[in-house]
């Protein structure tokens, strides 16, 4: 596992990458899927406006638990490995 | 000793810091190192703050309740609104049955975080303390306030006073036995020898399940914890962004009152989604294991 990852950052020097490599997927992934979720809350939103309490609700943890992820990657990156 | 100060440019805030021992990042002992008091060792920066949000809450709140009345005041309408509203969301998760119980607990967890998020916002928290001189002004290293869910030790703690109560709730719910049924028990309405065949992977899941039982309080306390020091950590960046990009002294100092506004709307949205997040998780978790008491009814 440690030289899988001094592999990848060793590929991630070499072809000029600054930067934490592994925050950088957790972000996107975490930005794909608070986007998914709210595509779907909109679209719930759509077919039945009165549910519209209840989905944002449940978008908002939704969201929040998604995004926790890419936190943990901030915190790994901010205090070091 | 070191003196108290403001910093002009705060650059090289508590971010270095970060490499002390993880749970007590940038938390000072005033007791030990600062006021050389040595009873007084427990005391740091964030606990101090803990202590005056809590008072400060009580107070008002015992001020604003005092007389209740039919045709209620500002302040005693603002906490019948922020209760009612909780009681409302915390009922539709939880259930009319387990609603009593575990609503104290919940809207105190609520209320504190939520002022404990605010307050990381107000002028002097995070940049007034003891520090060092540097040539380009005052650098403050440990600051006197800052705001204490910005410390993995509060978050942590509330995680685990919440998983502790949980586990109380559970167990005096659907006691032990209704506990280690709902967790490794076949579900679906299975018959005879598809059941017997099944139990060994059932009980596989409910292994599963314990694991990311146990995971609970750490994703709570990182949630919460990342959410509020990265905001604080955001804020001060933007604040001297303007000098280390190289802009010349006036227009830094512009940039450096007008570039963290919208970054301060998006920490006050934050500190209350965090809040939310947390209470609302904390009743989804106590719902999903005390939940099937309703629907055993015999």
């Amino acid at each position: 596992m440690n030289s899988l990852v001094i592999a990848a950052e060793a590929a991630a020097v070499a072809g000029g990458v600054t930067g934490n490599i592994g925050l950088a997927v957790a972000g996107a992934g975490a930005a794909i899927g608070i986007g998914m979720i709210g595509a779907k809350a909109v679209e719930a939103v759509g077919r039945n406006p009165g549910a519209s309490g209840k989905v944002l609700t449940l978008s908002i943890i939704g969201m929040a638990l998604a995004e926790a992820i890419a936190i943990y990657a901030l915190i790994m990156t901010l205090i070091g490995k | 000793m070191a003196k108290v100060g403001c910093p002009q440019f705060p650059e090289t805030m508590p971010l270095l810091n970060l490499a002390a021992a993880l749970p007590t990042i940038d938390a000072p002992n005033f007791g030990q190192e600062y006021l050389g008091v040595g009873y007084l060792e427990w005391l740091t920066n964030s606990i101090f703050v803990s202590l005056l949000v809590s008072v400060a809450v009580i107070l008002v709140a015992r001020r604003a309740t005092r007389q209740m009345m039919l045709v209620p005041g500002p302040t005693q309408n603002i906490f019948e609104a922020l209760v009612e509203f909780l009681h409302d969301s915390v009922e539709s998760i939880v259930g009319k049955h387990m609603v009593s119980r575990v609503f104290g607990f919940l809207v105190t967890l609520f209320i504190f975080i939520l002022f404990s998020n605010w307050f990381a916002l107000l002028p002097g928290v995070g940049s007034i303390g003891w520090g060092h001189q540097t040539p380009t002004g005052f650098s403050v290293d440990v600051p006197l306030l800052r705001p204490t869910t910005a410390d993995l030790n509060m978050t942590l703690g509330m995680a685990l006073v919440f998983m502790a109560l949980w586990v109380y709730w559970t167990l005096s719910e659907v006691g032990l036995r209704g506990f280690l049924e709902h967790t490794f028990g076949p579900k679906g309405g299975l018959q005879g020898i598809v059941k017997l065949l099944l139990i060994p992977i059932f009980f596989f899941v409910g292994i599963i399940e314990i694991v990311s039982i146990l995971f609970r309080p750490v994703a709570l306390s990182l949630r919460l914890f990342g959410n509020i020091f990265a905001g604080e950590n955001l804020l001060t960046t933007m604040i001297g962004i303007g000098k280390q990009v190289g802009l010349p002294g006036w227009a830094a100092s512009i940039a450096s009152v007008t570039l963290p506004i919208p970054f301060y709307f998006l920490e006050l949205l934050v500190g209350l989604l965090q809040a939310t997040v947390f209470t609302l998780l904390c009743a989804v978790y106590i719902q999903l294991s005390t939940s099937h008491d309703e629907d055993e009814e015999h």
